[in-house]
């Protein structure tokens, strides 16, 4: 038994997301609560930038005094310039805190003070019912809909409107194909390998590119970027394969919401597109785990035939030789565009 | 004699790798260890099952088909120890590599001493170091504070200290960690390791245990003078697995199967290294490269001692974009003899680390992937002589000191299509000096062999001589200045089989393989020119040796240590050409 990675590129199923924040904080909305993308689900202290204050030194008291003279205790809150120890001494001297921020400790005559930092807010980041909530670090959205899954993101969420650019999924992506009319839409188009047009995307504020192939030179760019860009197939000139093609043509004119935060490894999220829609029976949940077996749709994930989809026809028995002269175990798979041919399992996922 | 033979006898051993699982079986057969089957399935350690048991089940079920033997009970549990109908095994042993990142902060006094031994330690296993903090600081203790909170990390790698020496460095050191894990949330908070002075382990309990889970471990720095790593990697190992374990179900029962030695495969690679270094000359030390998905290792052993590097941010899958943080793309494209850009090796290295299993079909893609492979080990092995010992590290030696044998593993190295491509490989890599023999683990069994050494050291040895590793050749790789086309070294080999004699010049710049198969041995006259040493002492001094062949047979390397690469495109591809053609022609 073979179990590929499975790349969910699927018409209607039940999509069910845990959004986490990334320290323990508080869950804002309720189990059974609707949630639009931009909905903030949870917020949290992130990070926090701490400050020693010199209490003692500052009163001009022995360490062992300065509890004595705190006017507020350990885990309280304070505003900036209010009084957190004192007065003490001659001239009578206070201290006060020095920005809005909490006393996070006290410790040998001094405060380690916690400035407060704009918190993380957490996005619903698709539109659902909330399912499920631990109240202080990860709620559950669900909805149904069309998902096609990605291999990159570049950190960004956004919904949109998604339209179409270019003639295909092979079409490359270039600066007069957008224009004002793309404001605030998510673009679907084949391959990018210039940065023009991820800048002009951004200057026409387009809320997201989904691409089939990015040249991994503009990754810097488009790391850099304030709306998602959601790969799905590869790097370099590697066109959007046709089944996610169809699928995102079929519903273009929809809203899509990309979730372009990068895939880590040992993690099961991947960067992907949720294109919410009204059901008239619930779906299932998609399979992660499918055995590769005669019939099962597949994707090639490198070259040659790259992104190129099709059907597994037989998984073989003996391993195959390829023209590098690499010995592979492999499966006769029917590619839509090329017919039948041997494909090493490594360089096979599943698209469902 | 029945007397000698072990008391396990069927051992099973098991690794668990990032892509792979690999499962072999050993056997005694006419009263010596055997390979009797090895195989490999897919590792399930990662998403969706992230449950590192399927795989292990699925490799075991591949050797069960493959040899007949039960090794799986109707309950699915391990039949341990072997039943009277053929069916189980003694012993399994097992070692695993796969795992997600353990972010680790590593904490220590002084610069030079304890923080040196406790990066050693975190670089000889699979931790990520993702920030450190010490007394020598120049940060405020609010901005260390602040490092630590922010990295998240799972585990806090502190050290300092010699047995018995001074509190205070340390209790200031511990009051930093106390402040940290008070202001991060429970379930937030990482664990604590401490591998400092021993006669502390108390009061760093009593300050810290009450925030989080504490763990003492034997001094890294038992003294000024004495590094001791090895003892805490042992214990270190454990907490890995446990932090692991939290994200990876399978440790647990795996370790059950072992009786309560699970290894980390780097660990039991080093082993196996080490143990080379005790049986071959003892003059020279023992090199391995593991080549793998998310990490390299580098083990050397110098008069068996073993210095275990693990290069986790340095693979070629899942770790390959370290590749771009530490180097940068003309070092890759050097050694690729074709038309290709910087942008279609950067695509490619993307590629592989989105699909870190896959396989290159072209000969094109193959080139990249080899010219890869040969960065990620140079980069692995210059991190990895920071920490040998003086002599043979790169502050005392621009060459890599006298080497052998060296080893070489890993899916890339160990199943490139020709033996020559690796042979290669490694000599572009390494750049050994003098003469030396590479061996390559074919079966990916040097884990495997390192697992076995620790409770039945008897199979690995006889598992050696039965020639489960194989050897690629010798190399001899003489160390000069020369200019191309000028003479470098006159050979002579005579063959024991009584083949033809070989004879001949070796030009500066040339690679020279001369036909000496697998089992086939013969003697080297070596008289190199003045100005070249190939190993004996001093420049020019002649000598014969025995040497022995391989898939490839003997090679002399003339190009010149380092190896001098041309700068234009053109004149890189040509070299390289060439250098590939010369390596798989016979002379």
């Amino acid at each position: 038994m073979y179990l590929p990675p499975v790349a969910h590129v699927a018409s209607n199923t039940t999509i069910r997301r845990v959004r986490s924040l990334p320290v323990p904080g508080t869950i804002t909305v309720n189990v059974n609560e609707l949630v639009e993308a931009r909905d903030i689900v949870g917020e949290a202290e992130y990070a926090p930038h701490h400050q020693f204050i010199d209490i003692a030194q500052s009163l001009g008291i022995p360490a062992s005094e300065v509890p004595r003279y705190l006017t507020r205790e350990r885990g309280d809150r304070v505003e900036q310039g209010e009084i957190i120890a004192g007065p003490a001494g001659f001239p009578r001297r206070s201290v006060r805190a020095p920005a809005d921020g909490r006393i996070a400790a006290v410790t040998n005559g001094m405060i380690l003070f916690e400035i407060r930092q704009d918190p993380y807010l957490l996005s619903a980041g698709y539109p659902g019912e909330v399912v499920g909530s631990d109240g202080r670090l990860s709620v559950t959205i669900e909805n149904s809909g069309a998902l096609v899954q990605g291999v990159w993101g570049n950190g960004q969420e956004d919904i949109g409107v998604m339209r179409i650019v270019g003639e295909g999924p092979r079409d490359r992506l270039l600066t007069d194909q957008l224009n004002v009319e793309l404001r605030g839409a998510v673009l679907v188009a084949g391959i990018c390998d210039h940065p023009a047009p991820l800048q002009q995307a951004s200057d026409i504020s387009v809320r997201g590119i989904i691409l089939g192939g990015l040249s991994s030179d503009l990754i810097p760019i488009a790391e850099s970027l304030s709306y998602p860009i959601v790969v799905i197939d590869g790097f370099g000139s590697v066109p959007l394969n046709q089944a996610a093609f169809d699928l995102l043509n079929e519903n273009k004119g929809r809203e899509a919401a990309l979730d372009a935060r990068p895939a880590v490894p040992f993690d099961p999220h991947r960067p992907e597109v949720i294109i919410p829609l009204p059901v008239a029976n619930i779906a299932d949940l998609p399979e992660d785990l499918i055995p590769l077996a005669p019939g099962v749709r597949v994707r090639v994930t490198r070259q040659p035939n790259n992104s190129e989809v099709g059907i597994v026809e037989e998984v073989l028995d003996k391993a195959v030789s390829y023209p590098s002269g690499i010995l592979a175990r492999s499966a006769r798979v029917d590619l839509e565009s090329r017919g039948s041919t041997n494909v090493p399992l490594a360089n096979l996922e599943i698209l469902q | 004699m029945m007397s000698s033979l072990p008391s396990a006898e069927i051992i099973l051993a098991i690794d668990v790798g990032s892509v792979n699982t690999r499962a072999s079986l050993f056997d005694v057969i006419d009263g010596r260890y055997r390979l009797v089957a090895t195989s490999e399935a897919q590792s399930t350690a990662g998403p969706p099952l992230m449950d590192l048991s399927e795989g292990v089940r699925l490799a075991m079920d591949h050797v069960q088909a493959i040899t007949g033997r039960r090794l799986i009970d109707e309950s699915d549990n391990l039949i341990l120890p072997t039943t009277g109908f053929g069916a189980g095994v003694d012993l399994l042993v097992a070692s695993v590599s796969a795992g997600p990142r353990v972010k680790t902060i590593l904490a220590g006094l002084m610069p030079g001493v304890s923080m040196t031994s406790v990066r050693r330690l975190a670089d000889s296993t699979y931790i990520d170091v993702v920030g450190e903090i010490s007394l020598a600081d120049n940060r405020k203790i609010e901005e260390q504070v602040d490092l630590i909170i922010s990295q998240q990390p799972d585990l806090i790698l502190a050290a300092g200290g010699t047995d018995n020496g001074a509190h205070n460095p340390i209790s200031q050191l511990l009051e930093i960690l106390k402040l940290a894990l008070g202001l991060m949330s429970e379930g937030q908070r990482p664990q604590v390791v401490f591998a400092g002075n021993r006669s502390l382990g108390a009061l760093v309990t009593d300050q810290l245990a009450e925030r989080t889970q504490v763990s003492l471990m034997p001094n890294v720095r038992p003294s000024i003078e004495i590094e001791d790593l090895a003892p805490a990697r042992l214990q270190l190992a454990e907490t890995l697995f446990a932090i692991r374990s939290k994200r990876i179900s399978g440790f647990q029962e795996l370790k059950q199967w072992t009786g309560g030695v699970l290894l980390p495969s780097a660990e039991a690679f080093g082993r196996l290294v080490r143990y080379l270094s005790k049986i071959y000359d003892p003059d020279k030390g023992v090199l391995g490269v593991d080549l793998g998905s998310s990490q390299t290792t580098i083990a050397a052993a110098f008069e068996g001692e073993l210095n275990l590097t693990v290069n986790t941010e340095l693979g070629i899958g899942s770790s390959i974009l370290g590749l771009l943080e530490e180097g940068n793309l003309q070092d890759i494209l050097r050694w690729i003899p074709i038309d290709v850009g910087e942008s279609e090796v950067r695509d490619y290295i993307y590629t592989k680390a989105v699909h870190p299993s896959s396989l290159p079909t072209t000969p094109h893609d193959l080139q990249i992937e080899m010219a890869i492979a040969r960065q990620i080990i140079r980069l692995a092995l210059k991190k990895a002589r920071k920490s040998w010992p003086k002599g043979k590290n790169s502050r005392s030696r621009l060459t890599l000191p006298p080497i052998e044998p060296i080893l070489a593993a890993g899916a890339t190295l160990a199943r490139a299509p020709k033996p020559g491509q690796t042979v290669l490989m490694l000599l572009d890599a390494l750049q050994p000096t003098g003469v030396t023999t590479l061996v390559l683990d074919p079966y990916s069994l040097g884990s495997a062999l390192g697992s076995t050494a620790g409770p039945v050291p008897m199979a690995t040895v006889q598992l050696l001589e039965a020639g489960v590793l194989v050897s690629l050749g010798t190399a001899v790789s003489p160390v000069g200045k020369g200019r191309a086309g000028r003479k470098v070294l006159s050979y002579r080999l005579d063959r024991e089989d009584g083949s033809a004699l070989l004879s001949g010049d070796v030009l500066y710049g040339e690679l020279v393989r001369l036909p000496l198969g697998p089992g086939q041995t013969g003697r080297l006259t070596l008289e190199p020119e003045r100005g070249f040493d190939v190993g004996y002492g001093s420049l020019g001094r002649s000598a014969t040796l025995r040497v022995s062949g391989g898939l490839v047979g003997l090679i002399i390397d003339a190009r010149g240590r380092p190896i001098v690469l041309p700068r234009e495109r053109e004149l890189q591809k040509e070299i390289n050409q060439r250098w590939q053609w010369e390596i798989e022609s016979e002379k």
